[in-house]
């Protein structure tokens, strides 16, 4: 995969989903993902639709006689969803991918329609206010659902969510670090996600400490001062060194999320930390970026006994390129397909068919090194080719 | 009377370098950071410092041309990031690494040219023409990338062009690309007619125009010039960051701007250097190399650059005046 260009890529997704569809039919894309479903057993927050899939028939969700009363329930309606992510990347990208994937097989199954419109700042994290007017709009417009992820201030959010749901749209929120807030004052229906603590920052820092044998300096480059990720991920990564008293955070900057501020981050920290064993990049390509940095200094990078260790987070194909090519150590993957998937099941179920669903829904997470690497990003590819987009 | 203006003379000559409060407060930084960490004044600092600069370096530049005749750019960062996506997307068809460099650059100076014309031939204040190429080189990115990053570009001698890799030390390629587009700025503002006539639109454009200056040839070009340095810039990061992301050079307009007037560009024309871009971009280099070497939260980055823009923009007021009230004693002293 190293060598694909993932523009290309997509835009080849494109047309295999076409064709996929004109010449197969919506059910036939469908077997492929229900049996990845179910061998992963990660979707199906609220149970019982995806979880009997296995078995079923082509398109088939809980076999012939479920299928059949549900989409009686349905009755052909049309779901006007809208997506705002904080910004578009390659994440989120995979993330969107997956719910295409999972909208499809609903749309198979049962007949539920999808209207679907994505709407994200474009560039800037900042970009706040463009996200509140989105959602302000979405429920002018009278959406039935409507999914957030913004770095907007959490108090006028909540403003904007409960203004929402008066008007009848029920709001969800996704990949939000919502564990650093009370539960009581968050005013969405639910909150798709990982907490960001114990399944990311956490995993990161004992992931260091097992790999280093509880000793050594790191250095971390951190995401913007004040986010609620960076805040949430350095919780549990300090917990993490704090239970293994050999390990010491000799350095930190801050890389803003973006590669060309982690490569300078990490180059700048290791000019005077020429020492260090690990680095702790908290999202991805800022681990990327210090592993270019680790190499221009002309350091080792870590390779099973020696050398330096360096951890991202996110979960990206090109992440886990890296990995493949023996040179990122590992990332924790916080499930951008789960969550795509999860998500539209959560609206599904609770919009809908009006079940309840619970308000805190997590995601699997997990460290992806060279030995499992394989498996977590092919799941990821299968999800990058959904039945049909929306 | 030789003897009394002498070395006053000499020191309002000093104070007169535009970039003089800028080169004070680099010499204060060093001289702080190489007491309190003794990495920070080393070869290897100085190769990341450099290295690092070089963005900021041809952008403000460019910047500088377009600063000296009156203008602003505000599209830089964006035309960066597309121009780089455009050449990378080149390469990943199939195109040879020449092609996709030539590529960028061309991209980098057409959108330099559209700028121009909307400015010139359109008559769109600078400000509003080179917003709006902000806004549509960046929404262009977004939208052909699906917010996906461009991979699967990188040559193997890219990571010598981007510097990555370094076969001569810490004298990279983007350094060498640096110092060649210096020397050819400066050369171009010193040496050449349209140097002069830059100045001249700068200063007063009323006079340009009266005195037969080609007012939009010189305003096309000064956005040509900036539009190249932006997709030199963007050449160069892609390599560097291996990836085109669609954030690509967000926010580097910003630097650019910041970079030109510490080193003594006027907003309102007529006056800027080469030299004051190299000097702006190493105070803002140095500045956020400081703050992650010293470990310091990196809010401070923003109020040190806001804080050093200030006080170069401060110290060049107060030293306009000390020589003019030095030229009236001069003045007085001479009559007497």
């Amino acid at each position: 995969m190293s060598d694909t260009k993932i523009i290309s890529e997509v835009k080849k997704n494109g047309v295999s989903r076409r064709s996929l569809l004109t010449s197969m039919g919506l059910g036939a894309g469908v077997i492929a993902t229900t049996g990845l479903l179910s061998a992963c057993s990660t979707v199906a927050p609220t149970g019982s639709a995806a979880a009997t899939g296995g078995a079923a028939a082509a398109g088939s969700i809980g076999g012939s006689v479920y299928d059949a009363e549900i989409k009686k329930l349905v009755a052909g309606r049309e779901l006007q969803v809208g997506w705002t992510p904080p910004i578009l990347s390659e994440f989120f990208n995979q993330m969107e991918n997956a719910a295409f994937g999972r909208m499809a097989e609903l749309e198979a199954a049962y007949g539920v329609k999808w209207k679907w419109e994505r709407s994200s700042p474009t560039g800037n994290f900042d970009a706040v206010e463009q996200q509140i007017s989105t959602v302000r709009g979405w429920t002018t417009r009278k959406f039935d659902a409507v999914l957030v992820c913004t770095g907007a201030n959490f108090a006028t959010m909540q403003d904007v969510y409960t203004e929402a749901a008066d008007s009848g749209t029920s709001v969800f929120q996704f990949n939000q670090p919502v564990e650093i807030y009370e539960p009581d004052q968050i005013s969405t229906v639910s909150n798709i996600g990982y907490d960001n603590r114990s399944q990311s920052g956490y995993l990161a820092g004992k992931f260091i400490a097992d790999t280093l044998g509880g000793k050594g300096k790191v250095i971390q480059i951190m995401g913007p001062s004040g986010s609620d990720w960076t805040k949430a991920r350095l919780i549990g990564f300090a917990k993490a060194m704090a239970e293994n008293p050999g390990m010491e955070v000799v350095g930190s900057a801050d890389g803003g999320y973006v590669r060309e501020k982690g490569l300078n981050a990490a180059q700048d920290l290791l000019t005077r930390f020429r020492d260090v064993n690990a680095i702790y990049g908290e999202n991805e390509d800022m681990a990327l970026g210090a592993l270019q940095a680790v190499e221009a200094a002309g350091l080792k990078l870590w390779d099973g006994t020696d050398g330096i260790v360096i951890i991202g987070a996110d979960g990206l194909i090109s992440g886990m390129d890296s990995i493949v090519a023996g040179k990122l150590t590992a990332t924790i993957d916080v499930g951008s397909v789960d969550q795509g998937r999860t998500f539209i099941d959560t609206i599904f179920h609770n919009v809908v068919l009006g079940e309840s669903v619970g308000k805190f829904i997590e995601v699997p997470t997990r460290v992806v090194t060279k030995t499992n690497v394989a498996a977590a990003q092919a799941y990821i590819n299968n999800a990058l080719k959904p039945a049909k987009t929306y | 009377m030789i003897a009394i203006t002498a070395p006053s003379q000499r020191f309002s000559r000093l104070l007169a370098n535009p970039s003089a409060g800028a080169i004070l407060l680099l010499v204060i930084l060093i001289v702080a950071m190489s007491v309190a960490f003794p990495n920070f004044f080393t070869g290897i600092n100085a190769g990341n410092v450099s290295n690092q600069m070089v963005f900021v370096l041809l952008l403000a530049l460019g910047m500088t041309v377009v600063l000296i005749t009156g203008g602003i750019d505000l599209s830089v960062g964006s035309v960066m990031g597309l121009s780089a996506g455009i050449g990378a997307y080149t390469i990943t068809s199939g195109a040879p690494l020449v092609v996709g460099l030539l590529t960028t650059m061309a991209v980098g100076a057409f959108l330099g040219l559209i700028n121009g014309i909307m400015i010139t031939k359109l008559g769109l204040p600078d400000f509003i023409a080179t917003l709006a190429m902000l806004g549509v080189a960046r929404g262009a990115l977004f939208l052909w990338t699906g917010g996906v990053p461009i991979i699967g570009y990188m040559l193997p001698e890219y990571y010598v062009i981007s510097g990555l890799s370094q076969p001569f030390g810490f004298i990279t390629v983007p350094i060498l690309i640096a110092i060649v587009a210096v020397v050819v700025v400066a050369v171009v503002l010193k040496f050449t007619s349209y140097g002069r006539h830059a100045y001249g639109l700068g200063s007063s454009p009323h006079a340009a125009v009266l005195s037969g200056v080609p007012v939009a040839r010189i305003k096309v070009i000064a956005y040509m010039i900036s539009g190249l340095m932006a997709g030199v810039a963007g050449m160069i990061m892609a390599g560097r960051n291996t990836t085109v992301a669609p954030t690509m050079g967000l926010g580097y307009e910003v630097a650019a701007i910041a970079a030109a007037i510490i080193g003594g560009a006027a907003l309102g024309g007529g006056r800027g250097s080469a030299f004051g871009a190299v000097i702006g971009a190493l105070v803002l280099s140095i500045t956020a190399n400081a703050i992650n070497i010293a470990g310091v939260s990196s809010s401070w980055q923003q109020v040190v650059t806001g804080g050093v823009l200030l006080l170069a923009v401060v110290f060049d007021r107060v030293s306009s005046l000390i020589r003019a009230r030095s030229a009236r004693l001069a003045t007085r002293l001479a009559h007497a």
